[in-house]
């Protein structure tokens, strides 16, 4: 089973997650983006166009602007993911020792390991209460309770059960695995050099919910992460308009 | 097309009850609308509109601007409420045998 | 099956009605196979309408901002429920997690009773594009519902005013069925009206003449109901020096084809555009006011006419145009003949489709004094649709009540502003608002924009 889950699983689910959403893309390029059917007012360029459309994916500004009390729980769920996950890349490739590593005159190895351990620590509560709010949401406010269906919950049902376990083996210590054993092990996987996972339950639960998102990531809604550009790149776009005036008119616009 | 019978005469009619080919007209059809339109009897001043639709139906191939008609006919906008209370573009015109307008109306 | 499971649905149109169409009606039995198919054919071909299929995550930050869910508290009238109604089959058909747990995605077969369904809610939809403005991803429901029309028509199914009126434009050009005598006529008459109401003013409205530089495209509807546009349009034209004409083979801002098969039937005003233009010798094309017309003119017919670039013929809106006159400080305005307090809406296509927003703004302070001019709120691109857009103007009962409910929001937003005019430049929102007004007993005056441009308009000799 540990090497099922530890040597195998590992290998399934990457492949599945990186094909899956390569294959979903693929699908996404044969159909035309048939008429221009921008919103107005459109950006003046394509430039301004990026601008735009990166504006809204680092702010959710439609959602600030329209939906405040959805804004609060999808922000702040995505910002601290989005945090998260490139510290769980530094925190295990650096052991903790990624913030004395940027700024290497100001933080000292000792503080760095005390940045890393709070801001995974808040961002990890941060996520998990986001999570809690946006399944009372969806419980709770009648027409998205209406439009949701099954998977719907087991996304954020996923989400919740890894972050509650993440959470445990951050805040209690003797749940810590630390970060010498995972890197040990997934530098085993990097590099086809099998090595033991870490001794524990709660990383092997963990891991095993990590490696079951992946593996349903490309054929679910989850899709959106990528289909927001796909999607912004339709209907934010540039159009030009043609010249005012009126020709052979007796009154002419002044040129 | 569905097909209505009155006055012993099979009328062709649209999906809603319109004459479909406004020739076929006779009196008899603007009574019969009348009274399923809750217009009830047919007076002087009904005969009036529904003359002066046809005349321009006739003369055009169209339905005159409601504005129009009320100027031509003598007939105020509120009064013509009163005479065809589905409105002048629906009621009247259905008395008159016009087709049913289409579009944005 | 004229109205399944107590739906709200529009009159249903004749089999006759779409023969005269070329198409065929797909018996009840074959329907579900063949909109199958259709549905196969779009995904490989339109990328807005996979997008809107795969991006959702159900937030449903659409829901309280669509003007029909807040009519009639409908889930099937979320913007993201009711592209459900069609996203639940294709999942079945087209993706892995519906083939594989059809129930835990919420992915279901197609049957009779979900084309009902889509018959029902596609037409309850007026395509605003307001979800698209607000969804965080930009899904364009409008697509979807497009799609949804476009085949249910191709099955045989639509509602008796889309497809006569479609049926008009195969045979006149136009909406109304309006003649060439016909036009003739009202627009003499409407030469009488200005004559009498504007001290003998002389404006004539040419038809079909021959050598013009500009042509000029009004919407039928302003030969039956919006008179005022139609002198407005023709009084700045001829303010201004124009060598202009209309033509009795386009009289049309108007295409129903957009609203219900976006292939024949909008393709043929799309083509009688380009070959009136080039019949009459037209240098550029003016566009009158009609909101979803002048969005399939001005975002689709580029792509849509298959003319080469040296036949390509400029496009623009009469609010174009007009804005750019009054910026250069060429018209010479009288705003105190506009003196009541006025309020302006937004039409969906202007706004959010056609970026109109401002220019409806420099026309409408030129036009009257200064403080008469009421915002309501929200305005602009986040305005919400007057109930009636995408042609969903039915009179029947149902559908009537329905149009009423779906305008609740604009009556609220009207009713804030105080106003006694409501300014709705477009020929839909016009129709749909004569009879809101009444129904929501609103005390104000619907108009045009031109309208007021033409009025406000101070002719010297």
């Amino acid at each position: 089973m540990n090497v099922f889950i530890g040597q195998i699983l590992p290998y399934v689910a990457v492949t599945v997650f990186l094909g899956g959403v390569t294959w979903r893309i693929w699908r996404w390029m044969i159909p035309q983006i048939v008429h221009n059917i921008t919103l107005s007012p459109w950006p003046k360029s394509w430039s301004a166009a990026i601008v735009w459309i990166l504006w809204q994916l680092a702010t959710f500004w439609n959602l600030l602007k329209f939906d405040r009390p959805l804004w609060f729980g999808a922000w702040f769920m995505h910002i601290a993911l989005f945090l998260m996950l490139v510290g769980h890349v530094l925190a295990f490739y650096t052991l903790g020792l990624q913030f004395h590593i940027l700024v290497p005159g100001l933080i000292t190895p000792e503080l760095s390991l005390w940045l890393s351990f709070w801001f995974g620590t808040v961002l990890g509560l941060i996520f998990l209460l986001a999570l809690l709010y946006l399944l009372g949401r969806r419980l709770v406010n009648e027409p998205v309770r209406a439009i949701s269906s099954a998977s719907d919950y087991v996304h954020l049902l996923l989400l919740i059960g890894i972050a509650t376990l993440g959470n445990i083996m951050r805040i209690f210590p003797e749940y810590q695995v630390g970060y010498i054993p995972v890197r040990e092990y997934l530098a085993g996987l990097f590099l086809f050099q099998p090595h033991p996972m870490p001794d524990s339950l709660l990383f092997l639960a963990k891991y095993t919910l990590v490696m079951v998102l992946m593996i349903i990531f490309p054929f679910s809604k989850l899709m959106h992460s990528f289909g927001f550009f796909w999607e912004r790149w339709i209907i934010n776009r540039p159009f030009h308009e043609p010249a005012r005036g009126l020709p052979g008119a007796g009154v002419q616009l002044p040129k | 097309m569905p097909f209505v019978e009155v006055e012993g005469k099979q009328v062709e009619v649209d999906e809603d009850g319109f004459m479909v080919d406004p020739a076929a007209w006779f009196p008899g059809w603007a009574h019969y609308v009348a009274k399923s339109e809750g217009i009830g009897e047919l007076t002087e001043r009904h005969w009036h509109v529904i003359d002066f639709l046809k005349d321009y139906y006739a003369k055009t191939g169209i339905a005159p601007m409601i504005r129009k008609l009320c100027k031509e006919s003598g007939i105020p906008l509120k009064e013509m409420y009163e005479l065809f209370p589905t409105g002048p573009a629906k009621g009247a015109c259905k008395c008159a045998g016009l087709p049913k307008p289409t579009g944005c109306v | 099956m004229s109205e399944a499971n107590g739906l709200r649905q529009p009159k249903r149109a004749t089999a006759d009605l779409f023969l005269k169409l070329g198409v065929v009606p797909v018996p009840d039995g074959e329907k579900a196979a063949a909109a199958i198919g259709h549905l196969d054919e779009f995904r490989t071909k339109v990328r807005s309408f996979v997008m809107a299929m795969e991006s959702c995550v159900k937030c449903g930050a659409c829901a309280e901002n669509c003007h029909t869910y807040l009519g009639t508290r409908d889930p099937n009238n979320i913007p993201a429920g009711r592209a459900d109604l069609i996203r639940k089959v294709y999942k079945r058909h087209f993706t892995v997690q519906g083939k594989l747990f059809p129930g835990l995605v919420g992915a279901q077969d197609l049957d009779l009773e979900t084309i009902e369904k889509w018959y029902s809610y596609y037409y309850q939809c007026s395509e605003c594009r307001r979800c698209a403005h607000v969804c965080p991803f930009g899904i364009d429901t409008a697509e979807v519902t497009m799609i949804g029309r476009q085949i249910l028509f191709w099955l045989g199914i639509g509602p008796q005013l889309h497809t006569a009126t479609s049926g008009a434009i195969l045979k006149t050009g136009n909406h109304m069925g309006l003649t060439q005598a016909g036009m003739v006529d009202t627009l003499d008459f409407l030469s009488e009206e200005i004559e009498e109401e504007y001290e003998g003013l002389k404006v004539t409205f040419p038809v079909d003449k021959p050598n013009s530089d500009v042509l000029y495209i009004p919407s039928s509807a302003d030969f039956m109901l919006n008179a005022n546009t139609l002198k407005g349009a023709a009084m700045f034209l001829q303010y201004v020096g124009a060598n202009w004409t209309m033509s009795s083979r386009i009289t049309e801002a108007g295409n129903f084809g957009y609203l219900m098969d976006q292939n024949r039937v909008m393709r043929e005003m799309v083509t009688r555009l380009m070959e009136e233009t080039t019949r009459l010798g037209c240098k550029k094309i003016v566009w009158g006011e009609c909101g979803h017309g002048w969005r399939a003119t001005k975002m689709y017919v580029p792509t849509m006419s298959d003319m080469p670039a040296s036949r390509k013929i400029p496009m623009t809106h009469i609010h174009d145009e007009v804005e750019a006159y009054v910026k250069a400080g060429l018209l010479e305005l009288d705003p105190k003949r506009n003196a009541r307090k006025i309020t302006l809406h937004d039409p969906c296509n202007y706004a959010r489709a056609c970026g109109h927003s401002d220019n409806m703004r420099v026309i409408m302070n030129a036009v009257v004094p200064k403080g008469a001019f009421t915002e309501m709120r929200p305005n602009r691109e986040a305005n919400f649709c007057c109930g009636g857009g995408s042609g969903i103007l039915f009179d029947d009962k149902k559908m009537y009540e329905y149009r009423i409910l779906a305008s609740n929001k604009k009556a609220e937003q009207v009713r804030a502003t105080n106003a006694e005019v409501l300014c709705a430049p477009c020929s839909i929102c016009k129709a749909q608002l004569y009879p809101m007004v009444k129904e929501h007993k609103l005390p104000v005056e619907v108009v045009g924009l031109v309208d007021l441009v033409g009025n406000a308009l101070v002719f010297r000799d």
